[in-house]
């Protein structure tokens, strides 16, 4: 891994690249450069994840001339085709370095923190939603039950925004969560369920299922679980399997061309 | 695409428990007793499935609230759940969190 880092660096094919170092404790982003090539052997794999590609992309909105590499499970492949497709950033623009995360029985061995069992405390299971819950499961409760168990979750959000900050396909420079005529401001918790749902609308045709909100949540919304719903329907209403291509127009919700394949330009 | 539009938001909606409150019709201005069909079928429909839910979580003033503090005359929504449905509270749990 080290030596690949290197020679992606020495030979010019990257300029900065992105992976994980230890700083004060803690498994961090970092930046490695062609400057410092013993600081990569600093380099560490392990179950810590950020959106690296979301990282390459700010660096790349101020240096447009830098090349990036990024160390990539597949979840950051997916999110660096949605960016892709959304025009963030051009093709090949950032360089992927793969890293195996789920496990298999070539790969035992697992480097992801979302593959880590979580636990929840009774009081949540009872009256919240269970995280670990699939959307089927859910759906199996009734409605008035199932909608009494997402207001008690919503109910915590503290609008830290930090569900937004560290999903890898967010990039809007403005953002709805953020606009008071849409969402009021001054309040704790926010509108709810609007917040949420603002938020999980949003996510069609955007979301990659990496997890990384749910984990951001300092309150444990099951956040992942509402975004799973949406996929399900983005892939079985429009028939769109998000990230998974390079090949596919950005999706959109309102617009409807831009759901459409690329060859026909007026909407069904 | 409006009609899969509209299907995605129901199927969020009732995702939440929030389903049969959402209804989209083409009836053009020359149609208007299907506008008044439609509307008191769906009038019907909605007054069946009882107040919206939401709105147990709003203020009299008509603000927005999620915790009883942000509005001290409603009652808590989770606390107090008036509303029939096989899910009732319990007081200890909802207090516990
Ligand atoms: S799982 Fe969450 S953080 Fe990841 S892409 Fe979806 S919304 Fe963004
Ligand atoms: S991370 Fe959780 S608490 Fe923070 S804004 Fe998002 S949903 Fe709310």
């Amino acid at each position: 891994m080290h030596e690949k880092v290197l020679n992606l660096l020495e030979t010019g094919k990257v300029d900065i690249f992105l992976g994980y170092k230890m700083m004060a404790g803690h498994p961090l982003p970092h930046a490695f450069g062609r400057h410092n090539p013993v600081e990569v052997q600093e380099m560490i794999l392990g179950p810590a994840r950020y959106p690296l590609e979301k990282l390459a992309v700010e660096i790349l909105a101020a240096r447009p001339d830098l090349k990036i590499g990024i160390l990539a499970r597949d979840c950051n492949r997916r999110a660096l085709n949605v960016l892709t497709v959304h025009q963030q950033v051009a093709p090949g623009q950032v360089q992927v370095l793969e890293v195996s995360c789920c496990p298999s029985p070539l790969q035992r061995h697992a480097d992801c923190s979302s593959l880590e069992a979580k636990e929840f405390g009774a009081g949540k299971k009872e009256i919240g939603i269970d995280n670990n819950l699939t959307p089927d499961r859910l759906e199996a409760m009734e409605p008035t039950e199932r909608f009494s168990r997402w207001m008690y979750e919503f109910q915590k959000c503290l609008k830290c925004y930090g569900c937004r900050d560290i999903c890898p396909v967010c990039f809007c420079r403005e953002c709805s969560l953020e606009h008071e005529d849409l969402i009021g401001t001054g309040d704790l918790p926010p509108e709810v369920p609007i917040f949420h749902l603002v938020r999980a609308v949003h996510m069609a045709g955007r979301c990659i299922d990496c997890g990384l909100c749910e984990d951001a949540c300092p309150v444990d919304i099951p956040l992942r679980l509402l975004y799973r719903k949406v996929n399900e329907l983005v892939a079985d209403l429009f028939d769109y399997k998000t990230g998974l291509s390079l090949e596919q127009p950005p999706f959109s919700l309102l617009f409807d061309k831009t759901a459409q394949p690329a060859a026909a330009p007026h909407g069904a | 695409m409006t009609l899969k539009r509209m299907r995605f938001l129901k199927e969020l909606f009732a995702f939440m428990g929030l389903g049969g409150r959402l209804r989209l019709e083409w009836i053009s201005s020359a149609e208007a007793q299907k506008f008044v069909k439609v509307v008191s079928e769906f009038t019907e429909e909605i007054r069946a499935l009882g107040p919206n839910p939401v709105g147990r979580y709003t203020c009299e003033s008509g603000k927005k609230i999620g915790r009883r503090a942000a509005c001290p005359t409603a009652p808590d929504p989770v606390l107090a759940d008036t509303a029939p449905g096989p899910h009732t509270v319990p007081r200890a749990a909802a207090e516990g969190r």
